[in-house]
């Protein structure tokens, strides 16, 4: 792995400078069932094609953010705040 | 003979330089300082440079470029190194390898006489039973296989191996005609450039060609040869302040995103750049014939080479193996620089002849068409060739000859394009494998698209090179029916079995199509079963003639001629390069007291990337200070994080799975930390320094990764919280013993009694003039307290505490010493005693667990686990006296099968028996329950389940 990554700070700097932590994924309730609970822990969807996932920049500026990524080719991956993830979906369908 | 020549009626000789010496295998070699080892050597006669892995056969320059592995030897005992590629220096040590007792007279030899003994596979059949042989065979069979020596001693090698970053716009990638032109494109649009070249000097294959130039794009260089019109190229190049240019640096690596790896000496340089272009050209066809390995056949490029950059020619009858004009041109040069050129045997039967052919003709040199070379004879050097026809069968002629030139068309070097993830293909109209597809952002141009005429290569490169800057996608011209060369078949079959496809590996055309019969048909399994490819050059020789004789042999067509992957990396690289200046790279952390425990003579240990005193003079006597009386240990490299704000107490409340409803002002908990799978990973104490700011100190190591944790649930998670990471802002000590109470009331204007002070509490004053704050603790077993204030005050407070304290008799004490201590008192340490299985409720934490908030991190899996009930317990246990101690991570044996293992075990100085952690099954976690643990020399002890810590198990002392 030695693809760039664009920090939403810093700009386009190497993967090792990040560490990824998961695809993105959106807790379940406190009261969900328990097994919501181990598909949230345990299972990955592991896409082949663009997925969302938490990045954290370790070494620059300490800052986590989101990032749509190719998982076949890591190229052509949007960055981008937990924030604006409402304004990154809607583009995404636009563009669908 | 070979020779060093005077003048040459063709073209300038260059300036050789200095005269000077170097050793090979002990014997003094003269040469010049532009010369390389090999040069050198071919010029002082010395045809045998190394001899061959398996059957150790002669082996000669070949190529003269450091492609194949004919090269390799030792330089000033550093192994593996390509004579082709390194410039002599005065007084060098060069020693040949894989040799014994020399290379001129090597035993290992007579394996070339066992070759049908040591068939493909061999190892896997040979040795195999009776099984008491593998190990007699192994040790023999590394004994005569591998390569170089390492110099294990260290004592002749003193590199300092750096790492170096370049950000060029675009990277070139070979410093031929093309690479130049392509550099020259892309300076031409403003962009800054960095051009490499593995050799000692740019220009390419057009250094050593008198093909004049003609219709070049660049009006200034037509009518000059090539060699002068390239000369002018880099004069003019050199000028520009935009281009950076590296030679002897060879690229070994393409990664993703356009990241290129190249080595120069002991210097690794990553360069990332918006656009690569690779020209890294061809190398001569590498053909396969009966004896095709002897020393005294060269490329056409290498003897070129040799005689216009190194003015040696590198024999005296010579014969001309050829396919296109090229050849001729070769053979002029040679018979410019005075050799004999016996014939130029020329494998097309007919076609118009080049302007080469011509001159050569000119000269009376007879010139055989039609026809190729059938076999070499001769050992240490070749004496005699058989010519035949291209199809094989009998040969029809005989030259004596001490020289044979290969110039049977070019093989592009595909291995860096074929590292942008795709496969070469063979290109049937200009008969080479090619890569054409690149990913976006990597260019290629040149030779590596088909050879061409300096002129076509020029005006490729410029246009590659413009399009790279612009990031615009560019195509390989057609090449002229003139620049095509057919390729002959790539074995003739002439007879004989010593038809070498793969040189470094001694893998020859009969051993593969036996192991095709054995049913490894396909290119890759073929290549893992016979080690083809496999050596030095990793098929950068022969995976060209691999491909074809594979698909050949397995009844394909040519256009199935695929080779096998290609990886990094392409060249050599040396460990060195790779482990980076120290052997680690992470950066040395220490903590403010650091000159302190240097001064007091520590002995320091790693913890992450920290360094902490694992002890000052002796572990069990260091106990004994705290036990009796009082002693002090630097904790700073605990994480220490802040936590305030409106909803801090909700926040602690989510992350913790306490319960902080209650928490008042001077409060101090212990508590833990567990994932949203509810295993436990970290605890440390949370305490209520001020209202509404509550600090939080966790293990060492752990800082970073759970600030970044807590980071991110404030991201996703509704809290209006600051969270402030002191971990490096605070330094901390740990006083601790019966008398530290006394010792630091002497120190403070608070009143640090029982009764206003009791444990697990915290309290705010100053020492000193500095403000500090005080942790009622107990991880020791004894009184004692954590003392955090700023790590600018480190030192002065460190020194300050121990002045004072000498009339206590304060000493400092070690890690190793705290991990007795805490292990007397029953404590696990997260990560230490504990794994990525550990349940709280196992670990015996469960009451730091309030399970009926309505919500907190790994919630649903605590639950989920106190429903599951224990199967395990980490349990502590003592020996009886006498005992030994376990190491660290050893078996718990129950009816000899494994049930568990001790995680930490020390010996006790306060009960003077071993005492320890264990994980065990919970049916054998009762109290006063025995178990067997089984140490690493085999033998058992028996150690008992305790249900208390051994060291004050009511907490009096701790409490008092």
């Amino acid at each position: 792995m030695s693809f760039q990554l664009n920090c939403p700070n810093c700009g386009k700097r190497a993967v090792s400078e990040f560490t990824f932590k998961s695809e993105f994924k959106n807790r379940p309730a406190a009261d969900a069932e328990f097994s919501e609970w181990t598909d949230y822990v345990f299972f990955r969807e592991n896409n082949m094609g663009r997925q969302i996932e938490w990045w954290y920049h370790r070494s620059g500026c300490q800052s986590w953010f989101l990032a749509e990524r190719d998982t076949l080719n890591n190229s052509d991956h949007k960055s981008f705040w937990y924030g604006d993830l409402g304004q990154h979906s809607k583009n995404s369908d636009g563009e669908a | 003979m070979a020779k060093r020549i005077t003048k040459h009626q063709n073209c300038e000789l260059p300036n050789l330089g200095e005269e000077i010496s170097f050793t090979f295998n002990g014997k003094r070699i003269k040469a010049f300082t532009g010369d390389s080892i090999t040069s050198a050597l071919i010029a002082s006669g010395n045809t045998l440079l190394s001899r061959s892995f398996k059957y150790h056969r002669p082996r000669g320059a070949y190529d003269v470029f450091g492609q194949g592995h004919e090269s390799l030897v030792s330089v000033n005992h550093e192994p593996n190194m390509l004579a082709d590629s390194i410039q002599v220096q005065n007084g060098m040590v060069v020693k040949s390898q894989n040799v014994w007792p020399s290379v001129e007279f090597d035993l290992g030899e007579v394996n070339d006489l066992f070759v049908p003994m040591l068939p493909n596979g061999f190892y896997y059949k040979m040795f195999h039973k009776p099984k008491w042989l593998w190990p007699i065979a192994e040790h023999q069979i590394r004994k005569v296989a591998g390569l170089g020596k390492i110099d294990v001693t260290g004592k002749h090698v003193h590199r300092r191996y750096e790492k170096h970053y370049r950000f060029p716009d675009v990277c070139v990638v070979g410093g031929g005609p093309s690479g130049l032109a392509a550099a020259k494109g892309a300076l031409d649009e403003g962009k800054q450039v960095l051009l490499i070249d593995d050799n000692t000097q740019l220009g390419g294959h057009s250094l050593h060609s008198i093909f004049p130039v003609n219709n070049c794009e660049n009006e200034s260089l037509n009518g000059l040869p090539e060699n002068q019109a390239v000369q002018k190229l880099i004069k003019e190049l050199a000028a520009n302040p935009n281009l950076e240019v590296m030679v002897n640096t060879s690229v070994f690596g393409l990664y993703e995103d356009n990241l290129v790896a190249a080595q120069s000496g002991p210097d690794l340089f990553k360069i990332r750049s918006e656009s690569v272009v690779l020209a890294p050209g061809a190398t001569d066809r590498h053909l396969v014939f009966e004896n095709n390995d002897r020393p005294g056949i060269l490329t056409a490029r290498g003897v070129e080479k040799l005689i216009m950059c190194h003015a040696v020619l590198p024999g005296e009858d010579t014969v001309v193996v050829t396919t296109h004009d090229g050849g001729f041109h070769t053979a002029l040069l040679l018979k410019g620089a005075g050799a004999n050129v016996v014939a130029v045997v020329d494998g097309r039967e007919s076609g118009s002849a080049g302007e080469f052919e011509e001159q050569v003709r000119n000269l009376a040199v007879p010139v055989y068409k039609g026809l190729t070379v059938h076999a070499a004879h001769g050992k240490k050097r070749i004496r005699r060739i058989d010519i035949g026809p291209i199809s094989g069968g009998d040969s029809h002629k005989s030259f004596d000859c001490d020289l044979l030139v290969m110039a049977v068309g070019f093989k592009p070097q595909v291995n860096l394009l074929s590292m942008g993830r795709k496969r070469p293909v063979w290109d049937a109209e200009r008969q080479i494998l090619r890569v054409t597809d690149l990913p976006s952002g990597m260019y290629s141009t040149g030779e590596v698209h088909g050879s061409a005429g300096f002129t076509r290569l020029f005006g490729e490169g410029i246009k590659t090179g413009k399009a790279a800057a612009k990031k615009k996608s560019v195509e390989s011209s057609k090449r002229s029916e003139d620049e095509l060369i057919m390729a002959l078949p790539a074995d003739i079959e002439s007879g004989g079995k010593n038809h070498f496809i793969c040189k470094c590996m001694d893998v020859t055309r009969y051993e593969a199509q036996a192991s095709i019969d054995e049913g490894y048909d396909q290119v890759e399994s073929l290549k893992r079963y016979s080690s083809m490819g496999m050596g030095p050059c990793q098929g950068k020789a022969c995976h060209e003639a691999v491909a074809r004789l594979a698909a050949q042999d397995t009844g394909l067509s040519s256009l199935d001629a695929v080779p096998t992957t290609m990886r990094p990396p392409f060249s050599g690289v040396s460990f060195g390069i790779l482990a980076g200046r120290a052997p680690h790279l992470s950066p040395i952390s220490r903590t403010p007291f650091h000159q302190c425990h240097i001064d007091l003579g520590a002995k320091f240990l790693n913890a992450g990337q920290w360094k902490r005193p694992d002890s000052y003079i002796d572990p069990q006597k260091e106990a004994g200070y705290v036990r009796n009386g009082l002693g002090m240990i630097d904790v700073s490299t605990l994480g220490k994080i802040e936590i305030s704000g409106p909803d801090a107490i909700d926040f602690l409340q989510f992350m913790l799975p306490g319960k902080y409803g209650k928490f008042e002002v001077g409060r101090t908990r212990y508590s833990i930390m567990v994932g949203e799978d509810g295993i436990l990973f970290e605890d440390g104490t949370i305490s209520h320094l001020e209202q509404g700011k509550y600090y939080l100190s966790t293990t060492t190591g752990n800082q970073d990764a759970i600030n970044a944790l807590f980071q991110w649930w404030l991201l996703v998670e509704d809290f209006d919280v600051q969270v402030k990471n002191l971990s490096l802002a605070n330094a901390a000590v740990n006083v601790t013993g019966a008398e530290s109470r006394e010792f630091l009331q002497k120190l403070v204007k608070i009143d640090m009694s029982n009764e206003a002070f009791p444990y697990m509490h915290c309290r705010q004053a100053s020492i000193a003039g500095v403000p500090v704050s005080f942790y009622r603790i107990g991880f020791t077993g004894e009184l004692g307290y954590e003392i955090h204030f700023p790590s600018e005050y480190g030192e002065s407070m460190w020194n300050h505490l121990m002045a004072e304290g000498e009339e206590f008799a304060l000493n400092p004490f070690g890690v190793e010493t705290q991990r007795i201590l805490r292990l007397e008192k029953g404590h696990f340490i997260p990560g230490t005693d504990t794994d990525a299985l550990s349940s709280p409720y196992e670990t015996g934490v469960g009451f730091a667990i309030k399970d009926d908030k309505v919500d907190f991190v790994g919630k649903a899996f605590v639950q989920n686990f106190k429903e599951r009930g224990i199967e395990n317990k980490l349990v502590p246990y003592q020996l009886e006296p006498n005992d030994p101690i376990p190491d660290d991570g050893v078996a718990v044996l129950e009816k000899g099968k494994i049930a568990g293992r001790v995680t930490s075990s020390r010996l006790s100085p306060t009960l003077k028996r071993g005492i320890g952690l264990a994980w065990v099954r919970n049916e054998m976690a009762e109290t006063g329950n025995n178990f067997t643990i089984r140490l690493a020399n085999g033998s058992d002890v028996v150690a008992t389940v305790l249900d208390h810590s051994v060291y004050d198990p009511e907490g009096l002392r701790l409490k008092s």
